[in-house]
């Protein structure tokens, strides 16, 4: 419905303006109405003044012929004088009758000035016949004739015709009065009765769109109180105030949604951090009881042997106390990997940049790791670059970065070969460490640079090591600028590759 | 007396292992031992131990998985085993009884405690 296209505010005000136009349709019909009621009590009023005066006039003539005939009569057979008194009321009557007739014509509406004026001449005719006979009654000599009924009953008839006229147009007058009272009350009726229904429509029409309306809006608001936020109110429908309204809503649920939506991320982010420390925690707690477990048991074990009878086997003793130092060391290790990933998780790890010639300190850590090389039969093959240049970066982080690589090889590795190349290219250093070991699943090498994970759980036992080298490798060559990649296939080695900026300041380094 | 049973401790550490069997020796204990699990269930089958100490984290076959198929075996559906591991969580201990184990048995070693934990479950002699 084009309804809708208006806003609330314009549907008001067209009802409003029909309303009243309608309203204004029926107070001119009344007017007009009552105007036709008023015109016919003027026609009435005029034609009962008439017919008085016309009856008046009949019964004023006659009398006066009476009175006219007496004293001609007496005239004739007296010859008495009509004194000067009786003569001015005689003349006046004359002129009040005289009067009358001008009443009469004034009185006349249209289609009586023929038959008026035909009863003005006759009857000024009969008056000045009378008045001469007034006026000379007292001259003996004058010769009246005022007994020929002839003027007298020609202007009676005249007066009977306009009577009779006057009659039949007032009848007709009436008629047309009463028709036209007829139909203005019947158009004010119909303009009613229109008025009420017309208005009945708009306010339904109004009352239903305006409702449907706010229906869509309830609708919405109680889908978004519901939480159904991907619901939206059909804003074509409606235009003006209850579409921005509807507009309005909608965003509003858009917003809520995102904002829903922000709130459910960093939940599920905290959640998994959550997750993710007490994953930590329980790991942390794994891996310091194993190597407890032997200090504990070995010092358990050696108390109760001192306690033994006989000699004791010093050898034995000696490579048991051993076994307890190495556990302690590996503890020792742990606590310290464990602190390393600690502070570089809060950032607290500081890195100490220095200008330094990388070449000797991989030859050094190879030569200090050499002893793991050797104990499960494998072979170290150097490609070390021995001119490269100086590089700024931290040599403690490199060092443990090469220590915790080269160890990982020597540890997975068995009668193969572990190789390690350095030399820098296009401004970065590259130094790669390779094994013939047993190498990894894609799986495996997803999950490897997490803390805690060994490619298999149950590696961890066979190998040693505390499942946070390779974690830490990947944080210190991200914190120096570099990252490290890692290519591997089960059986078939494993191949380590860590590419550092020899600036990390540099825009080389930050490309 | 209880030295008439034979013990079966699967361990894939070394040193772990060396402690533990050294220990129960000295508590009169005869001790075969196994190193993952896939050998642990040979060892079950064809040794006959009278009661198991099984290591968790064990190489080629875990010690859960190894448990629920020794459960799964008519032959060793009574067997009673005592899972040793470092995971110390309720969850842990909880998930190592629903696999089967007869009692758990967190590291470090109450050594003391294991021995009676062994003789609570080992049958009367």
């Amino acid at each position: 419905m084009t309804l809708r296209a208006l806003s609330l505010r314009a549907r008001l005000y067209l009802f409003s303006a029909a309303i009243l136009t309608l309203f204004a349709v029926n107070v001119a019909t009344h007017v007009w109405g009552s105007f036709a009621r008023s015109e016919s009590l003027v026609a009435y009023r005029d034609a009962v003044t008439a017919s008085q005066l016309i009856t008046d006039l009949g019964l004023g003539l006659e009398s006066h012929r009476q009175q006219v005939l007496v004293l001609a009569t007496l005239r004739e057979t007296t010859e008495a004088p009509l004194d000067a008194e009786e003569q001015r009321a005689a003349l006046a009557e004359l002129s009040s009758i005289s009067q009358r007739l001008r009443r009469l014509g004034g009185l006349g509406g249209e289609g009586t000035e023929d038959y008026y004026r035909r009863l003005h001449d006759s009857a000024n005719t009969l008056l000045d016949e009378w008045r001469r006979f007034y006026n000379g009654y007292n001259d003996l000599g004058a010769d009246f004739e005022v007994n020929s009924p002839a003027t007298y009953n020609d202007t009676l008839q005249r007066l009977q015709e306009l009577d009779k006229r006057q009659e039949f147009l007032a009848v007709q007058r009436s008629n047309a009065i009463d028709r036209t009272i007829a139909l203005t009350d019947r158009i004010t009726v119909i303009g009613f009765v229109t008025t009420i229904a017309v208005t009945m429509i708009l306010v339904i029409a109004l009352i239903r769109s305006t409702n449907a309306s706010l229906l869509r809006l309830k609708t919405g608001a109680q889908r978004f109180g519901s939480g159904d936020l991907t619901y939206r109110i059909n804003v074509k429908r409606d235009a003006g105030e209850i579409g921005d309204l509807a507009r309005t809503f909608n965003d509003m649920s858009a917003k809520l949604q995102h904002a829903i939506e922000a709130v459910r991320n960093a939940k599920a982010d905290a959640d998994a951090a959550n997750a993710a420390k007490s994953m930590f925690l329980a790991n942390v707690s794994h891996e310091l009881r194993t190597p407890l477990n032997a200090i504990i048991g070995y010092s358990e074990m050696l108390q109760d042997e001192i306690g033994d009878p006989g000699e004791i086997d010093r050898d034995q003793f000696s490579h048991d106390l051993g076994t307890i130092i190495f556990s302690g060391r590996q503890l020792l290790a742990l606590i310290n990997d464990i602190l390393d990933l600690s502070k570089i998780e809060t950032g607290k790890m500081q890195i100490a940049l220095e200008w330094f010639q990388p070449a000797g300190l991989v030859f050094q850590v190879c030569d200090s790791l050499s002893p793991l090389v050797a104990q499960k039969n494998n072979q170290l093959e150097l490609d070390i670059d021995r001119e490269m240049a100086e590089i700024h970066s931290d040599p403690g982080k490199l060092q443990q970065i090469v220590t915790n690589l080269f160890s990982n090889a020597c540890k997975f590795t068995e009668n193969g070969v572990i190789t390690v190349a350095a030399r820098i290219e296009d401004e970065w250093l590259r130094i790669v460490v390779a094994d013939t070991g047993i190498g990894m699943t894609d799986e495996q090498q997803a999950r490897v640079f997490e803390a805690f994970v060994q490619a298999e759980a149950t590696t961890g036992t066979e190998y040693g090591g505390t499942g946070l080298g390779l974690a830490i490798v990947r944080e210190f060559c991200q914190m120096l600028g570099g990252d490290i990649e890692l290519t591997s296939a089960p059986g078939e080695g494993s191949r380590f590759t860590v590419c550092l900026p020899v600036d990390p300041r540099s825009d080389h380094a930050n490309a | 007396m209880s030295t008439t049973h034979t013990l079966l401790l699967v361990e894939d550490n070394e040193v772990n292992r060396d402690m533990l069997v050294r220990r129960l020796n000295r508590a009169g204990h005869t001790v075969i031992c196994a190193g993952d699990g896939e050998t642990a269930l040979m060892r079950m089958r064809e040794d006959q131990p009278a009661l198991v100490l099984l290591d968790m984290n064990l190489p080629i076959k875990d010690g859960w998985t190894t448990c629920r198929e020794a459960r799964a075996d008519t032959s060793l559906a009574e067997l009673p085993i005592i899972a040793l591991t470092a995971h110390a969580m309720d969850s842990d201990r909880q998930t190592a009884l629903d696999m089967g184990c007869n009692d758990y048995a967190t590291k470090p070693i109450d050594f003391p405690d294991l021995l009676a934990k062994i003789a609570r479950l080992l049958p009367a002699a």
